[in-house]
């Protein structure tokens, strides 16, 4: 979980100028959230591992490429490991079956009439909004995001036509943006 | 290609981040995200947003080792391990063993070498050969393990990059008579795990190597490439 406490962007200016323990630091802070991640995307831990390895180093050498104008440092961060882990994906194949059961969980959880209320203080803008999405825009972002799927593999995986998955996926992600930038 | 429309731009650079784009079009917002200020600062956007799905996950734990690893791979000594005070310690640090991703070889090594800890003995024979960079025998970049049922493990302690258009490739040689057998193509920085039946009886002296070939391997039945990593097997337990 994002610790508003924790300075990302200084923590990383810190690293591009040498500083260990700043680095240290960081990865006491995200290492644990980044590996749940990893596992999340390539099913395995011991290739999640090698991953979070990985991309910690390239987050070391290249925090001076880091420029919080751009950014939040911590989207900087899961950035790397993201691209990482997509990479390790496509090159390596999925070796495990995974349960998507919290997947479809959370394609199910539409915005009832009720909550819409509560929303209003929603400080979680990508969940409000994404709830706002009907099921069949949702569900594949979500397959996106945490399997690493490619469009081809989320047409298979939904019995959709690759066409119909790529427009839904656009659409939603156009709907997503106008409901963040509101 | 890309939309000059901001907001057909910024749904692509979501697809992008995402991981859904490919080839050309992947390259091309690729590109663009490292040129034009304003296309990183919608990607980070985007990943700032997605951040919120991240955090539903629960977090785990990182093995001990991982921290080692990372510090090995950034060149920094392990601060816990502190001065090395004998030779064996310089030797065992400069092979980098802790880079392994698996700190349960270290272990057996160890184990290994005080006889009666390992009550169940292995069936057969175990075997390790660290593989280095001819000629510089304080460069390992890769180990192979061999357990005590044949199974071989060709674990990576670098990261090297190779030309996109050549393979590593894993070699063995037993008996230069019968000349070096292909035991398949690696993944820079990536292992390998062979099974008994893939890779034969191994023994005590036998040659491992990874060779640089063409892309998808030597066309001949022999390395075609320069070796980049080589090293003998050593026996560690033996039944």
């Amino acid at each position: 979980m994002a610790d508003s406490e924790f300075d990302y962007e200084g923590t990383l200016e810190a690293c591009a100028r040498g500083d260990k323990d700043a680095f240290q630091r960081l990865y006491q802070r995200e290492a644990g959230q980044m590996l749940g991640l990893a596992i999340t995307l390539l099913g395995r831990r011991d290739q999640a591992e090698d991953c979070l390895h990985d991309a910690l180093v390239k987050v070391w050498h290249n925090a001076d490429r880091f420029d919080r104008s751009l950014g939040q440092g911590r989207a900087w961060i899961y950035s790397i490991l993201r691209y990482r882990a997509l990479n390790q994906l496509r090159t390596r194949g999925r070796l495990v079956e995974t349960d998507d059961g919290f997947i479809e969980q959370m394609a199910d959880d539409s915005a009832q009439a009720e909550d819409i209320a509560s929303d209003q203080s929603e400080s979680r803008e990508l969940r409000r909004c994404l709830r706002h999405l009907e099921r069949p825009r949702r569900h594949p972002i979500l397959l996106a995001f945490y399997r690493g799927l490619t469009h081809e593999q989320i047409a298979s995986r939904l019995t959709t036509p690759l066409g119909t998955i790529k427009g839904r996926i656009r659409a939603g992600l156009r709907a997503l943006q106008e409901c963040l930038q509101a | 290609m890309i939309p000059e429309a901001v907001e057909p731009r910024r749904a692509l650079i979501g697809e992008y981040v995402l991981g859904l784009l490919e080839g050309p079009e992947a390259s091309a917002v690729r590109e663009l995200i490292a040129h034009d200020r304003d296309a990183a600062r919608m990607a980070l956007e985007w990943e700032q947003h997605l951040l919120e799905l991240a955090d539903e996950l629960p977090p785990q734990t990182p093995s001990l080792v991982l921290w080692e690893r990372v510090q090995q791979s950034l060149g920094w000594a392990p601060a816990s391990r502190g001065t090395p005070a004998d030779g064996f310690t310089r030797w065992w640090n400069s092979l980098g063993l802790w880079r392994l991703t698996s700190g349960a070889l270290a272990l057996l090594v160890l184990l290994s070498w005080l006889p009666g800890v390992l009550r169940e003995a292995p069936v057969g024979a175990s075997f390790t050969a660290v593989l280095q960079v001819p000629g510089e025998s304080a460069k390992p970049g890769w180990v192979v393990t061999v357990d005590g049922d044949g199974t071989l493990k060709l674990e990576s302690l670098v990261a090297d990059q190779i030309p996109a258009d050549r393979s590593v490739q894993f070699w063995t040689l037993i008996d230069p008579k019968d000349g070096p057998r292909s035991l398949g193509l690696i993944e820079p920085g990536k292992g390998t795990t062979l099974s008994a039946e893939q890779i034969g009886a191994v023994q005590a002296g036998q040659l491992f190597e990874l060779t640089l070939e063409p892309s998808g391997g030597s066309p001949l039945d022999r390395p075609t490439g320069p070796v980049l990593y080589i090293g003998r097997a050593v026996l560690i337990a033996g039944n």
